[in-house]
């Protein structure tokens, strides 16, 4: 006899509004089904309308946390359209605020992971902590979110001598504080039979849902884009990638973690090596027809843009893939199988950024034929 | 008449509504407070709890349609009325609980598991997935923390070899405190850990995970039901820590500071206040168990700590 | 024995995190990106501002061709103040700019 348990668009388990319907005998899922859409806004249209120069802002604002993640895939697809070069200078500084980005999102979910398995004293460790890397941001780009560091053709501000200390400062602090993090999650009774065995996800299933990112790692598949198909100045830094191979929720917790010490000695390895020179090279406005695709690691995972130029200063078409949209359909062979007490847990551990995610088709389920509405029709029927 | 007199004055006054209200109230703004220094952060004003009660009195009252109304409505009343006549059963100022009975023990470990079963019956009729969900996870809760609880209780009733409250507490007013006995120090542990189960606390506020089943039983509550639930689980605190206090530390124990004459009732009140600093520890280091983990944790660690004592005081 | 729990004991003792807002504030470094002011004696109402905002939350005003930041469209990105040729846009670090009538939420 099995019940239905809705989960969201509103439930205190989900950050961000998603509908997920799970079939339970007792306490056992037998099935969930996945509805996606609820944060759709438009943003590839938006793309459509504007020039490269100001689409660069609304596609920093796809996401608040991987925001510089964004504008970096962003700028980096216009670039290639135009065939032009970067500086050495701007290449370093992108590497560097998109490290300290990923630090940032990883405490932000550690956090959020934290409150989700009723642990709210590490929750509060965790996003006190965070406050020295926002910190660190808001000095160098001027904004603790949105940082809008990258211009089309390089960065649109420098870093100065005197914020070199600071970082160093802040740095110090983070690794200690991290360090000390590992140790505690490693240990804990509580967390380890809260996590362990949890939301398991195969080496072969990881492939066959296309999984990415820290998720795709902790499973064992080892994938980078910053080693596999370098941009900014990854190619220059050495620097170890982060799997673990048993593919479940404590796994996960681990190569996040662990990546934020690796994150760590990336930015000190950048600093010491930058180049110095110019920062930002000039880019027309009208770009020729071309078409080109970008990736970026994001914290979440590959994130790609297709963009298609037709020789206006506006774009013909934008695309924008995220990590979190590749990430969802390996949530039922997760869910599968286990208890409702995991279910917020088992979600938090693929860090879901639905604000990234929704992109909406109609499907009529008779027929099977998908059309799109305009705004107008969407207003009528939402009346 | 004044004996109907003097027991309305014991169950409204002291030690029943009014202080009990107010001395668990005031108990659980300081746990928040302590909890928050804890997390490093500041935390609410300890008076915060009498103002969250105050306001949820003030708000509207809804019923869900398909619910059972009738069951719906009692279950807050009988669990608030049972609580308080808990607390009528302790020795509060001194070794003379203001209601005496034989062998009160017993009734005193039924009375604390009425707000359990009324909790339960609010959740299932609710109508609601959550609430359901939360009170069958209350349901195998209570079979696990209950017997730890039980075997422990029992374990002091045969040493002091009487089922009666008061003789706890005179016992130890010659012998001294039965926590520094070490047959009895692991019907301690025990206890504290199945109270933790008890008040529903991390690692064990399974039933009212919030993040999992919204708020569990109490989800369709709202305004003054509400209010009464969460009085009622507040003075649980009180009478759960009063009763651990009476079993182990001696009970309210009159003492002297440089010839001030001071009452009972306030080194009972100091103990409770430390039993219940010690649950707030334990709260802030945890994380939250699943329902057969933590069945599993009670069932092999409390429950034998318990026995053990059981078997050394026979 | 949980690791975190000397963690615990020791904050009872030490100064809560919390930064007292709004009676004690941090400053906020220099290069912040707060509300844009316009230095209209510099002005020489090239339009660039206009172009080059993305929301388009500049105008000029009629009668003195100078601009007219909205702050409810303002993103606060500094397009403005870098396509400026004469520096007259500057972003300050002023950043509480909550107001009650919305008429109110602009700067020139």
């Amino acid at each position: 006899m099995t019940f239905v348990v809705p989960v969201g668009p509103q439930h205190p388990a989900l950050l961000e509004p998603e509908h997920f319907r799970f079939e339970v005998r007792g306490e056992e899922i037998i099935d969930v089904k996945i509805r996606l859409g609820y944060m759709h806004r438009g943003i590839e249209r938006g793309l459509m309308d504007r020039t490269y120069h100001q689409g660069l802002y609304l596609a920093e604002r796809i996401c608040g946390i991987c925001s510089h993640a964004h504008n970096l895939c962003f700028s980096q697809t216009v670039e290639r359209l135009a065939g032009v070069e970067i500086p050495d200078r701007a290449r370093y500084i992108r590497t560097i605020v998109a490290e300290l980005e990923r630090i940032h999102s990883h405490l932000l979910w550690a956090g959020v992971a934290a409150h989700e398995i009723g642990f709210i004293t590490l929750f509060m460790l965790f996003w006190r902590d965070r406050e020295h890397v926002q910190d660190l941001l808001e000095m160098i780009s001027g904004n603790r979110c949105y940082y809008s560091m990258c211009a089309i053709g390089g960065t649109r501000r420098d870093m100065r001598p005197e914020h070199l200390p600071k970082i160093d400062r802040g740095l110090k602090v983070l690794e200690k504080a991290t360090k000390h993090y590992v140790d505690v999650a490693t240990s804990d009774r509580t967390i380890l039979a809260r996590c362990e065995n949890i939301g398991v996800l195969t080496k072969q299933d990881a492939r066959n849902f296309c999984a990415v990112g820290p998720h795709a790692r902790a499973s064992g598949v080892d994938v980078d884009m910053r080693r596999d198909d370098p941009y900014a100045a990854y190619a220059e830094i050495p620097f170890g990638v982060v799997t673990q191979s048993e593919g479940d929720v404590f796994a996960r917790v681990v190569v996040r973690l662990r990546e934020v010490l690796e994150a760590i000695g990336i930015i000190r390895h950048a600093l010491d090596k930058m180049p110095t020179g110019p920062i930002r090279t000039r880019v027309r406005a009208k770009i020729p027809p071309n078409e080109a695709t970008s990736r970026v690691e994001a914290p979440r995972g590959e994130l790609l843009h297709f963009g298609i130029s037709n020789g206006t200063e506006k774009p013909e078409r934008w695309r924008v893939r995220p990590p979190t949209y590749a990430n969802i359909p390996s949530l039922v062979p997760m869910f599968v199988g286990g208890t409702i007490a995991e279910i917020p847990i088992v979600l938090a551990s693929i860090d879901p950024c639905m604000c990234c995610t929704d992109r909406v088709t109609i499907v009529d389920v008779t027929t099977g034929k998908s059309k799109i509405l305009t705004m107008e029709e969407l207003r009528r029927m939402a009346r | 008449m004044t004996e109907a007199l003097s027991f309305l004055l014991a169950y409204l006054i002291f030690p029943g509504l009014l202080f009990t209200g107010a001395v668990s109230l005031l108990f659980v703004g300081i746990d928040r407070k302590i909890a928050a220094h804890m997390q490093n952060r500041i935390g609410p004003p300890i008076w915060q709890e009498f103002f969250d009660v105050g306001k949820l009195l003030g708000k509207e009252d809804i019923t869900p349609t398909s619910a059972q109304s009738t069951v719906f409505t009692l279950a807050p009343l009988l669990a608030f009325g049972a609580i308080v006549a808990v607390m009528l059963l302790l020795p509060v100022n001194s070794a003379q609980p203001a209601l005496v009975l034989v062998a009160d023990l017993i009734v005193i470990i039924y009375l604390l598991n009425i707000p359990a079963i009324c909790v339960m019956l609010g959740g299932y009729s609710s109508a609601c997935p959550f609430g359901a969900s939360g009170a069958s996870r209350y349901v195998v809760q209570l079979f696990g923390y209950e017997l730890a609880f039980i075997i422990a209780a029992l374990a002091v009733a045969v040493k002091v070899d009487s089922l009666s409250l008061s003789d706890f507490v005179s016992y130890q007013a010659q012998n001294g405190w039965l926590a520094l006995d070490w047959r009895l120090l692991p019907a301690l542990i025990a206890s504290l850990i199945a109270i933790q189960g008890k008040l529903l606390r991390v690692p064990f506020d399974i039933p009212e995970a919030e993040v999992e089943i919204v708020h569990g039983p109490l989800t369709e509550y709202s305004g003054p039901k509400l209010a009464l639930m969460r009085i009622a689980y507040d003075i649980e605190i009180l009478a759960v820590a009063g009763f651990i206090t009476a079993l182990f530390l001696g009970g309210p124990t009159p003492f002297n500071i440089g010839g001030v004459q001071i009452p009972g009732v306030v080194s009972f009140l100091i103990k409770c206040l430390a039993i219940v600093l010690f649950t707030t520890t334990l709260r802030c280091i945890a994380a939250r168990l699943r329902i057969d983990q933590a069945v599993r944790f009670f069932w092999t660690f409390a429950v034998i700590l318990a026995v053990m004592s059981l078997l050394l005081v026979i | 024995m949980p690791r975190i729990l000397p963690d615990v004991l020791r904050n009872v003792f030490r100064k809560p995190a919390t930064v007292k807002y709004p009676y004690e504030r941090i400053e906020p470094p220099g290069g912040l990106r707060g509300r844009p002011v316009v230095e209209k004696e510099k002005c020489i109402s090239c339009g660039l501002c206009v172009k080059v905002c993305p929301n388009q939350a500049i105008k000029l005003i009629e009668e003195t061709k100078k601009p007219r930041i909205s702050l409810s469209r303002c993103i606060f990105c500094g397009e403005c103040a870098d396509a400026c040729p004469v520096k007259a846009i500057t972003m300050t670090k002023e950043y509480e700019l909550a107001v009650y009538d919305k008429a109110q939420a602009i700067s020139e």
